[in-house]
């Protein structure tokens, strides 16, 4: 009955055991139940796929064997698209039957093909205390008719972690658990991860049942869908219920009693539809610690990174590549590439991201390399990095950074051209503008911090209104000073003034008297005795060789103005010419007094 | 009696951690801000500031401190009351435009008439302490040029004497006069900086007046009247509002 059940599930689900056989050669596998009950009989079956030279079975303690070993062989052929695959294999089946409760493992068995030893791995099979109600028992299933409880199939949505920190990968895995025969699915529903970044890392196109326990009961349970979800946002996440309607074979409440084995294929089954949801589940995820480091690019979990440039050694416009290899597990496929400050020089394009990770149960994990091409345009030693990567450990539960050595990069002067160029002299360079990296405020100032308290102003300070009385003080000093020192002056031109003209008072006086009684010439007597007797004073002359050219003479060495001289010459001359002729009366008299008394002031002066 | 003696070590140690003069945080300040630590720098410099000391180039280094640290509101507050010292400096007005270009109001600017613009300019190319330099060399100049006037040998000589005192006193007087409104206009206080992000300016002083505008941190206002809390403000192009004083800061 077993293996009627059997054969109708590899019927519904198709030929399982035949992808599973397209392996490669000298194989050699064990299949069991995981899970029987107490008082059930389950099939074992070694499978090589090749002809075996010698099967040497296991020992079977803690079970009966009921039939077995028989040995069947099966091959077959396929050609699809004109490509022949054949497959080919031998099993041996065994019928066992536990003989108490508990965990047995049933030893490897080994065969020998084409003269190559093979085992099978061990197998654990667990009993349990059965309730008569096993999943592979169809009898007490089929007589479910008509409902089919939620006990009897179910779905359920399993993480493997319920509570993480943001970015941390975890594995959801949809499940379905039945214990009755299904025909076929409707309105599957798979959950959509809202706040997650998630793939489907299992999708099988086959469904494999396995037997599992769930409170007790053997249910045989299948994978539908496993996601791996990376948490993109913080706090509670709702994973929504998944749904769908099983198509579920039960048999038709018509006929009972007693039937025989081949019966079965003429009972009249019938299909029912059941909805199935498996329950939403909430996944705490926890915000990435504070102080994240600046070079912090997303990664969570447990990384490696190794930096290297394609070339050490290049020519100034030949490109080059600096290679960044992040591997390790956790969200690679997730981080971004480190940001890497290039001189200033290079010519930097984008990243190329190659992303070699593989999803497992446990996370992806695998290597993720960033390639950033450059071409260097200048020559000269340069020194890269060091290239920094952090990430979140979630192991030790901290940020750890990754760095680098320094990457040393020697460029050399650019060859550009062929032969012929170079041997004459080059056309001068390309002129390039100054470029404006960015924009800064200019630095501070440092020197002299001219700190002053209060009045920040020199305009109304005391040093202002003090310098400017100064200059209006200094103006007006040297006003009064000069204005003085001019009038001082003016005063003694007016005492040699004066003076002269004493002196020519005094010399005129007695000609001034003969003027007064109007005696002619006695009056001429005395003004031509008065003159001479001024010069030989003024020119230290004896009277005696007193002269008019003696007079002239000496007058010239004194530098006495020319005119003045003449007129001194004539006066004397009138003086000469009057003693001896008459009086022409008038003013005449008066007129040569006044002559001879400016010119003698004016020689004095 | 412990108790005495405790109060006068712990007057001594507060005295002693005040000792710093103002030239030590000066040079410490400059320091730490050569070293990127521009909080503790800006920590320094605010020391000076609090003891009364002022100059243009302790006002430039706050602002260069807060623009660092991303307060563009307190660095546009800074370059201004720097700029209202030494309107000339050419680093203050580059790192002023700067820090204006991340403040988010654009406003537009009610032109003036052009020859007053000119005069500005004239005035604003030197500092109140150079116009007030020239001043006093224009008027000492003047003084020269009398004296030639009144004792000069040659009456050309007094001539251009003469034209040229006429000359250096009215630029004496025009430099005097420059510097004269640079001092007034620092004193002043009219001009203010919006300090919060945002900040709603009302058509009448109390929080039940209409929103008129919004502004945002380092806009520059004129202020008008003070009415309790509130402030009566005029925008660049014209636009007038109340404003809470506490959104804003006096430059």
């Amino acid at each position: 009955m077993i293996g009627m059940y059997l054969k109708r599930v590899m019927l519904l689900l198709g030929s399982v055991v035949i992808s599973i056989a397209c392996m490669a050669q000298g194989a050699f596998t064990v299949d069991a139940p995981r899970v029987v009950e107490l008082d059930e009989s389950f099939r074992l079956v070694f499978t090589a796929n090749s002809e075996p030279t010698s099967f040497n079975p296991p020992a079977f303690s803690g079970f009966d064997v009921l039939a077995g070993p028989s040995a069947s062989t099966m091959s077959s052929t396929q050609i699809i698209n004109g490509k022949r695959t054949e497959s080919f294999q031998v099993s041996y089946t065994y019928v066992l039957q536990p003989k108490s409760v508990g965990k047995f493992t049933i030893p490897a068995a080994s065969v020998v093909i084409g003269g190559k030893g093979y085992t099978s791995n061990p197998i654990t099979i667990e009993v349990v205390k059965g309730d008569g109600n096993a999943a592979g028992n169809s009898e007490r299933s089929a007589q479910a008719t008509g409902n089919v409880s939620g006990d009897d199939i179910f779905m359920r949505m399993g993480i493997s972690k319920g509570r993480v920190v943001k970015g941390e990968s975890l594995v959801a895995t949809l499940k379905i658990y039945t214990k009755v025969p299904i025909a076929g699915f409707e309105n599957v529903k798979f959950p959509t991860f809202n706040g997650f970044w998630s793939q489907e890392i299992e999708t099988p196109s086959n469904i494999e049942f396995v037997r599992e326990t769930v409170n007790g009961k053997i249910y045989d349970a299948a994978v539908l869908r496993r996601y791996m979800l990376v948490p993109q946002q913080t706090g509670s996440l709702a994973v929504e219920p998944s749904e769908m309607i099983c198509l579920i074979q039960i048999k038709s409440p018509a006929g009972g009693g007693q039937r025989s084995v081949f019966d079965d294929f003429f009972e009249s089954y019938q299909t029912v539809k059941k909805r199935i949801t498996a329950p939403g589940i909430h996944i705490m995820v926890d915000a990435l610690p504070p102080g994240a480091p600046a070079t912090f690019a997303g990664g969570v979990g447990d990384f490696k990174m190794s930096a290297k440039l394609s070339r050490d050694t290049v020519q100034a416009n030949e490109a080059v590549s600096l290679i960044v290899t992040i591997s390790g597990t956790g969200n690679i496929n997730l981080i971004e590439a480190p940001k890497i400050e290039f001189p200033a020089d290079f010519e930097v394009y984008d990243v190329k991201i190659s992303d070699k990770s593989s999803k497992t149960n446990k996370g992806a994990s695998g290597i993720k390399e960033f390639e950033f091409p450059i071409i260097p345009r200048g020559s000269g030693h340069f020194v890269l990095g060091p290239v920094r990567f952090s990430y979140y450990d979630i192991s030790s539960r901290k940020y750890l950074t990754l760095s680098s050595g320094d990457l040393e990069l020697k460029v050399g002067k650019d060859k550009g051209g062929n032969s012929g160029m170079s041997s004459s002299l080059s056309l001068g360079v390309n002129k390039q503008a100054v470029k404006s990296l960015t924009n800064d405020i200019r630095y501070i100032h440092t020197g002299l911090s001219h700190l002053k308290r209060g009045n920040q102003f020199f305009v109304a300070s005391f040093t202002f209104y003090a310098l400017l009385a100064i200059i209006i003080s200094l103006f007006f000093i040297t006003n009064s000073f000069l204005s003085k020192r001019i009038e001082r002056n003016r005063d003694i031109a007016g005492v040699k003034n004066r003076r002269a003209n004493k002196v020519a008072r005094a010399r005129l006086k007695t000609a001034e008297s003969f003027l007064k009684q109007k005696l002619y010439t006695g009056f001429y007597e005395e003004l031509h005795r008065a003159i001479l007797g001024y010069c030989s004073d003024k020119l230290a002359l004896p009277l005696s060789d007193l002269s008019r050219e003696k007079i002239a003479e000496s007058l010239i060495k004194k530098s006495v103005k020319p005119d003045l001289i003449q007129e001194l010459l004539s006066l004397i001359e009138a003086c000469e010419y009057a003693r001896y002729a008459p009086d022409p009366g008038g003013v005449e008299m008066d007129k040569n007094y006044s002559r001879a008394m400016r010119l003698i002031s004016d020689l004095e002066v | 009696m412990k108790r005495a003696i405790f109060l006068f070590y712990f007057c001594v140690v507060l005295s002693s951690m005040n000792a710093q003069t103002p030239k030590e945080l000066w040079a410490s300040a400059n320091n730490l801000y050569s070293k990127a630590q521009y909080a503790d720098a800006l920590q320094g410099y605010l020391k000076i500031e609090e003891s009364g000391y002022a100059s243009e180039s302790l006002f430039y280094n706050l602002g260069n401190c807060y623009f660092k640290l991303n307060e563009i509101g307190k660095s546009i507050l800074y370059y201004e009351k720097a700029l209202k010292l030494n309107p000339s400096n050419e680093d203050l007005l580059n790192n002023l435009s700067l820090a204006k270009d991340f403040s988010l109001d654009k406003i537009e600017e009610v032109p003036d008439f052009i020859l007053k613009t000119w005069i500005e300019n004239i005035n604003y190319s030197f500092s109140s302490d150079t116009w007030s330099y020239f001043a006093l060399i224009f008027f000492a100049a003047t003084a020269f040029l009398l004296l030639n006037f009144r004792f000069g040998s040659s009456s050309r000589l007094r001539k251009i004497s003469f034209f040229l005192a006429i000359a250096s006193v009215l630029l004496g007087l025009l430099a005097g006069y420059f510097s004269l409104i640079q001092r007034y206009r620092y004193t002043l206080k009219n001009t203010a900086i919006v300090m919060k992000p945002v900040s709603t300016v009302r058509s009448s002083p109390d929080d039940s007046g209409k929103s008129l505008f919004i502004l945002h941190e380092g806009t520059k206002l004129e202020l008008l009247e003070e009415i309790g809390d509130w402030k009566r403000i005029e925008l660049a192009d014209g636009r007038q509002g109340w404003i809470t004083s506490l959104d804003i800061e006096v430059i």
